[in-house]
């Protein structure tokens, strides 16, 4: 199954990594769609259908925590997941992320097995996604 | 005010290289750095009673290598990374380490800032092309410094 997932994160450059990250990790994407902060999130989710949110939490504008408090009002997004990818430290702040209805966090800095095991548990396939099925390739 | 001792800032700096860069740096007992630095980046620690800076100077070339190798480019491609890809990489970059010394710290009132970078010279921003503190080389060459400033409100 192919996943539309939306990167959401105010540095070009780690849309980027992620993006490849997912590629590596065998993660089937349908389309990938980004934004560089959470208003810009809400407003690409007017049109788009989205399986999956990877969020930054320090953004400009709309940060990850009062984009996800939008997102859990808005009916039909209730339940998409959101993993926050942070250099966020305080315990305190990541639990209530959880609280707030995170799927999940990953700190950075990270490495690639840490994405693809949490989005494989998040997403509904424990045993991992098989490495290379992107059609764009894995050259990280 | 909390206080983080230099060996924490290498610890964080390493792994930081290591696990997103994929590049080994050694530090070095030659305060600055022992060069003169193209880019600058910053990033607060704040609280109610006042903030840390951590402030770091790269050179260009170290710079576009590290770039490369976040951006997943070939490094004989490194040349030709623009500007804004080189100065949003060493932003995240400075964001992760003020985010493992934010860990390190490991105090609730501590809030961590928006980070910045730059290319020195082009900005109205700090232009010291060094920073006392810690240097650190790649291949036995200057390769960047970082320093902890810690600041009243």
């Amino acid at each position: 199954m192919a996943y539309n997932v939306l990167i959401v994160d105010d540095s070009g450059s780690m849309r980027k990594v992620l993006l490849k990250t997912l590629r590596l990790s065998g993660f089937e994407l349908g389309k990938c769609l980004e934004a560089s902060n959470g208003r810009e999130a809400l407003d690409v989710m007017e049109g788009e259908w989205i399986d999956l949110i990877i969020s930054d939490v320090h953004m400009p504008e709309m940060d990850g925590v009062e984009f996800l408090k939008s997102l859990r009002k808005m009916e039909i997004f209730s339940n998409t997941p959101v993993v926050f990818v942070t250099t966020e430290a305080n315990e305190d702040r990541l639990r209530r992320l959880i609280d707030l209805g995170a799927s999940g966090y990953i700190r950075k800095p990270f490495r690639p097995e840490e994405i693809g095991t949490l989005l494989s548990r998040i997403m509904g396939e424990p045993n991992g996604f098989v490495a290379g099925r992107s059609s764009e390739g894995c050259d990280f | 005010m909390v206080s983080l001792p230099e060996e924490v800032l290498k610890d964080v700096i390493s792994e930081v290289f290591e696990t997103m860069f994929f590049t080994d740096v050694d530090f070095e007992e030659c305060e600055g750095g022992g060069g003169t630095f193209e880019y600058g980046s910053e990033t607060r620690l704040v609280n109610q009673k006042g903030c840390i800076v951590l402030k770091m100077r790269i050179g260009e070339r170290f710079a576009r290598m590290i770039t490369a190798n976040f951006l997943g480019i070939d490094e004989a491609q490194a040349d030709e990374i623009d500007e804004d890809e080189l100065v949003d990489s060493l932003r995240e970059l400075s964001n992760m380490v003020a985010g493992g010394c934010h860990a390190h710290a490991n105090h609730p009132e501590w809030k961590l800032g928006i980070p910045r970078a730059w290319r020195i010279g082009t900005e109205k921003e700090d232009s010291t092309r060094s920073v006392s503190g810690l240097g650190f080389t790649f291949s036995g060459q200057p390769a960047g410094s970082a320093a902890l400033e810690y600041l009243p409100c």
